[in-house]
């Protein structure tokens, strides 16, 4: 393990620049979005997550796939590949959780070359969580909120310096760039990042009993608290947007003259069109398509996937409903009844 | 990724949101987390609404008409032949020959410079905008009454009420974010009460709901009133205090017994009674309301009873109490603000007034060109169209609106369009209305420029330039500018800020606002010098006009009622996913695959008497016109009524709609006209 010390990170980040694409958090007034490294702006102390996760560096909210150019004689076809090599810092463990969940999806039976292409360029330095939010509940499902894995860096803050953990190779690389600016990590350090682990742990305001749900969810279909919490959706979309862990997507194909791109865009599950590629939405009552969000993270996932539920406990969702639909409360409700 | 904070297009809420540009592109959107009403909200329309701007079919060259078909021309030709028909038509028949259309979709330095070229380039006051179709009644009936014709909160004070009664408005689809300020009050224990014909999402979650009849609104709040007066419920002090005339008003209400009530407006008896003790039993009562109190030849009624209400019980002038509008559209309140209508000079400053008019004369520096400003009224929207076929306007110049749509009885529309010599639009598609012009400017979207919004709580805010302007198209008010210095009136503005700083010149209620000033999401009206604050709710110790003014309005019928050959009503309206005519949202794939094309909602009892099953085309027929379209049999809707959105040209229920107006706002009844339905064959 390393030490590096605070005022040493923007220097380091900046020393990856030529080789890399570096996006951290950053401020954008008073919020915190990821975006292309802006020394000036970066944000390293703030509580919680920033406000969306890094997956859009993976799976853009808007990707141009392909273009193609239909003439008499034949079909061209140029292929857009993101081959960036990017260094990703600041990824809370939640949002570690999630890339290596959407991994699964897109990497593992079913590959997507375009994810592929990106994710293969793309190293992630997680920064672990001293303190979570009011809508944070990852300690209850274990990925947060200090990560075990999926990151090539590890940053815990401890004050003034950073330890750093090593997690690959490629990571170890990274260090070696900026060598002079990282100090070898004793026991203490690493006896503090435990205590601050420990502490971490206590400032949860949510939780939820993953156990409890996993028993108790094949036998929840008829919970009131679909329709309940149904009644209130506004159908924006906004939980499936700012969702770690939320894959599904549309294809548009763009026409201008000769060329046409395929664009492909996030999609949301909550919505009436949804599928309607398929003819039709099978779930025709808002509730069943809340259940379903519910069911597909904490049922269907886990059973495709080995146990792996498809949610980070990041409590986004909750954050940006503007019908108050909790996700932590719909998961007691689920367990409770 | 370039991250751009900008102000929505769509509606009044004002949400602020980050646009996300890529190699020129929009590819991205993330809505501002400190935003005081975004608050890292958005609606479908925030988050995925803006694929139009890159839509293939948006204009990038001026147009000129030739026979049947456009051809592409350059602005230099385009220009030239406006300023020979415009100065041909004004010589012939006179300044008044020609009108102007705003929109409250662009921005308040477009519509200050649009108000500012027909009174001082063309010397009419012929200029107008759509908020003549939803809120005109409200700029009367609330200026009336209190003075001021804007929402008297702020949205989040709507969090904080104990009693918010909503009547005619489908706050949770319209106004997304206001519905979610009306959700998180009810959570923390806030009566809510419904009135609205259709049972929307947020009756669905009221505390009471009345079905009531379509333009029976007077009714109903009259027989509040009655009941509040005959139980002493009033507040007094408050009435003795800070208003007028309330003897006329409990005279006019007396005979509004719940009985007589109930008999009008299809409400329970008990039910009127429980809803006035409900809303006179709190001093934090808010009262919500939108298209429906508008839309009706007893607009202005509506509101001003909405308003007495209100003064009846205190319930006006306080941080958690007051009368509530709420603009449709994101920059309608600013368009009025702007003096895009055709009584008042920005700020609503009379232009009867000789005073104003000389102190416009003076700053515009028309007088050095010996000219003075008109000084009558000019012509609303729907009378600039009857005058188009009486001959007396000739040419029009229409910014950003699509009347072809969006106007009462389209056939009428149509045949007004085609009478006129001269039609100009300035737009960024080729829209229904524009494909009747003889010249089309492309204007840009708000992603293309720089400007501010005014939203519906009286925010000014900011929205700015995220990528280039497409093709040749120009800035709306670059072409405004232009177009007034070619026609003999010299306009240059290097930037829209300084078109702002002439605004606060010469508008009191704008007099504090600079682009500097609003960099922190704005600033509400009034905010009358560089240090004021701004003002988050209004009428707080006195009322804009000084006693507030009871203003008692006696039931009236709508004006065409059902009868043996159109026996339902049929209103209009709009559902979430799309934007009034749809020339935005239909090109965003995800918002048009929701509502792919219009239905017509069915009451299921009517629909299985008239042996209509849901899913079936129906012909909808009224005297001016008739549409085929699907029905929706649904409960959540009263019986006799028929619902139809108005986004969708080729089932346009504007088809249907009479004009039949307010006789003071001039607003259309778009809320009732009588209809038959017939199974398509």
């Amino acid at each position: 393990m390393k030490l590096l010390n605070k005022a040493n990170l923007a220097p380091f980040l900046e020393r990856l620049r030529p080789e890399f694409e570096v996006v951290a958090p950053l401020y954008e007034g008073q919020d915190i979005l990821f975006g292309d490294l802006d020394s000036s702006q970066l944000a390293t102390d703030f509580i919680g997550k920033p406000r969306l996760s890094p997956k859009e560096y993976l799976f853009p909210q808007r990707e141009r796939l392909f273009t193609f150019n239909v003439c008499p004689e034949s079909i061209e076809i140029e292929a857009h590949f993101n081959e960036t090599k990017r260094v990703i810092w600041g990824v809370r463990p939640c949002d570690l959780y999630g890339l290596k969940f959407l991994d699964l999806v897109y990497l593992k039976d079913y590959i997507d070359p375009y994810y592929q292409a990106r994710r293969a360029n793309t190293l992630l330095l997680g920064l672990n969580c001293n303190e979570a939010e009011e809508s944070c509940f990852c300690s209850s499902l274990r990925t947060g909120p200090f990560a075990k894995e999926a990151f090539d860096l590890l940053f815990t803050d401890l004050g003034d310096v950073f330890l750093v953990e090593i997690g690959s190779r490629a990571g170890e690389k990274l260090i070696e760039k900026g060598a002079n600016l990282f100090n070898l990590a004793t026991s203490k350090e690493r006896e503090k990042a435990k205590l601050l682990e420990e502490k971490s742990k206590k400032t949860f305001k949510t939780s939820i009993d993953l156990g409890k749900i996993k028993a108790k969810i094949a036998a929840a279909s008829d919970n009131p608290v679909w329709a309940e919490e149904a009644v209130k959706c506004i159908l924006c979309g906004g939980c499936n947007w700012v969702c770690p862990t939320c894959q599904c997507f549309n294809v548009e194909d763009i026409k201008a003259g000769h060329k046409t791109q395929r664009i492909r865009y996030w999609d949301s599950c909550q919505l009436g069109g949804f599928t309607q590629m398929a003819a039709y939405n099978s779930r025709a009552a808002q509730a069943e398509r809340l259940r379903q969000r519910i069911y597909h993270k904490f049922s269907y996932n886990p059973d495709k996937y080995g146990g792996e539920i498809g949610c980070t406990g990041c409590g986004r969702c909750t954050d940006v409903c503007p019908a108050g639909i909790n996700i932590a409360y719909i998961l007691r409700r689920v367990a409770n009844e | 990724m370039k991250k751009v904070l900008t102000t929505c297009e769509f509606c009044g809420c004002g949400c602020n949101f980050y646009l996300g540009v890529e190699g020129g592109e929009i590819v991205a959107v993330y809505p501002s987390f400190s935003h005081p009403i975004s608050q890292g909200r958005l609606c479908i329309k925030g988050w995925q609404g803006h694929e139009y701007i890159h839509s293939p079919e948006r204009l990038i060259a001026p147009l000129i008409r030739k026979g049947n078909r456009f051809r592409e021309a350059s602005w230099n030709e385009a220009y030239q032949l406006i300023v020979d028909k415009f100065n041909q038509t004004r010589t012939r028949y006179g300044n008044d020959s020609v009108a102007v259309l705003s929109s409250a979709k662009c921005t308040n330095e477009e519509n200050y410079l649009i108000q500012k070229f027909a009174r001082a380039c063309l010397g009419t006051n012929n200029v107008d905008h759509c908020a003549r179709l939803c809120h005109a009644s409200t700029v009367i009936g609330l200026a009336t009454t209190f003075g001021s014709g804007a929402m008297t909160n702020s949205i989040n004070e709507i969090e904080g009420a104990d009693v918010i009664l909503i009547i005619g408005s489908n706050t949770t689809e319209q106004h997304p974010l206001i519905g979610d300020r009306v959700l998180r009050a009810i959570t923390k224990g806030a009566k809510v009460i419904v009135a609205d014909p259709r049972q929307t999402q947020v009756a669905k979650l009221s505390s009471l709901y009345l079905m009531h009849k379509p333009g029976s609104d007077v009714a109903l709040l009259n027989g509040m009133m009655n009941v509040i007066i005959a139980e002493g419920l009033e507040d007094k002090e408050f009435i003795a205090e800070r208003t007028e005339g309330f003897e006329e008003l409990k005279k006019t209400v007396a005979s509004y017994t719940p009985e007589r009530s109930a008999e009008i407006t299809g409400v329970p008896e008990e039910s009127i009674i429980e809803a006035a003790r409900i809303y006179a039993g709190s001093k934090k009562s808010i009262i919500v309301y939108s298209m429906g109190i508008t839309q009706h030849t007893t607009g202005v009624d509506n509101v001003m009873s909405c308003a007495n209400l209100a003064m009846l019980t205190g319930n006006v002038g306080g941080e958690f109490n007051g009368v509530d509008p709420l603009r449709g559209q994101n920059n309608v309140q600013g368009a009025c603000d702007m003096g895009a209508l055709p009584n008042v000079f920005p700020g609503y400053q009379a232009v009867t007034d000789e005073k104003m008019r000389n102190k416009f004369e003076k700053a515009w520096g028309v007088r050095g060109l010996g000219v003075n400003l008109p000084s009558q009224s000019g012509l609303t929207v729907v009378e600039m169209l009857d005058s188009a076929l009486e001959g007396k306007v000739k040419a029009m110049y229409i910014m950003g609106e699509n009347p072809m749509v969006s106007d009462p009885d389209l056939n009428h529309v149509e045949e007004a369009l085609k009478t006129l010599d001269f039609l100009v639009v300035q737009d960024i598609f080729l829209t229904e209305t524009a494909f009747l012009a003889d010249v089309v400017l492309p204007g840009v979207s708000f992603a293309e420029k720089d400007g501010t919004f005014t939203s519906t709580e009286r925010r000014i805010q900011r929205i700015r330039k995220a990528i280039n302007p497409l093709g040749d198209s120009k800035p709306d008010w670059k072409i405004v500018s232009e177009l007034s210095s070619r026609l003999g009136y010299p306009m240059d503005y290097k930037s829209p800020r300084e078109i702002m700083d002439e605004i606060a010149r010469l508008t009191p209620i704008y007099g504090g606002i600079s682009y500097q000033r609003l960099e922190n999401f704005g600033l509400q009206w009034p905010c009358p010098t560089p240090a004021h604050p701004g003002t988050p709710f209004l009428h707080k110790g006195s009322f804009s006009r000084g006693l507030g003014k009871f203003s008692p309005a006696s039931y009236k019928t709508p004006a065409e009622l059902p009868d043996v050959d159109y026996p339902f009503i049929l209103t209009t309206g709009r559902i979430s996913f799309h934007f009034h005519t749809g020339t935005m949202t239909r090109k965003d794939w995800a918002l048009d695959r929701e509502y792919p094309k219009g239905y017509a909602e069915v009451n299921s009892e009517d629909a299985k008497e008239l042996g209509l099953r849901n899913g079936q085309t129906a012909k909808v027929i009224s005297r001016r016109g008739e549409i085929s379209l699907p029905i929706r049999s649904t409960e959540a809707i009263r019986k006799g009524v028929v619902f139809i959105p108005f986004h969708f040209a080729e089932a346009a229920a504007n088809k249907l709609t009479a004009a039949n107006l307010d006789p003071v706002a001039k607003i259309p009844e778009y809320k009732v006209c009588a209809v038959r339905l017939e199974l398509a064959l």
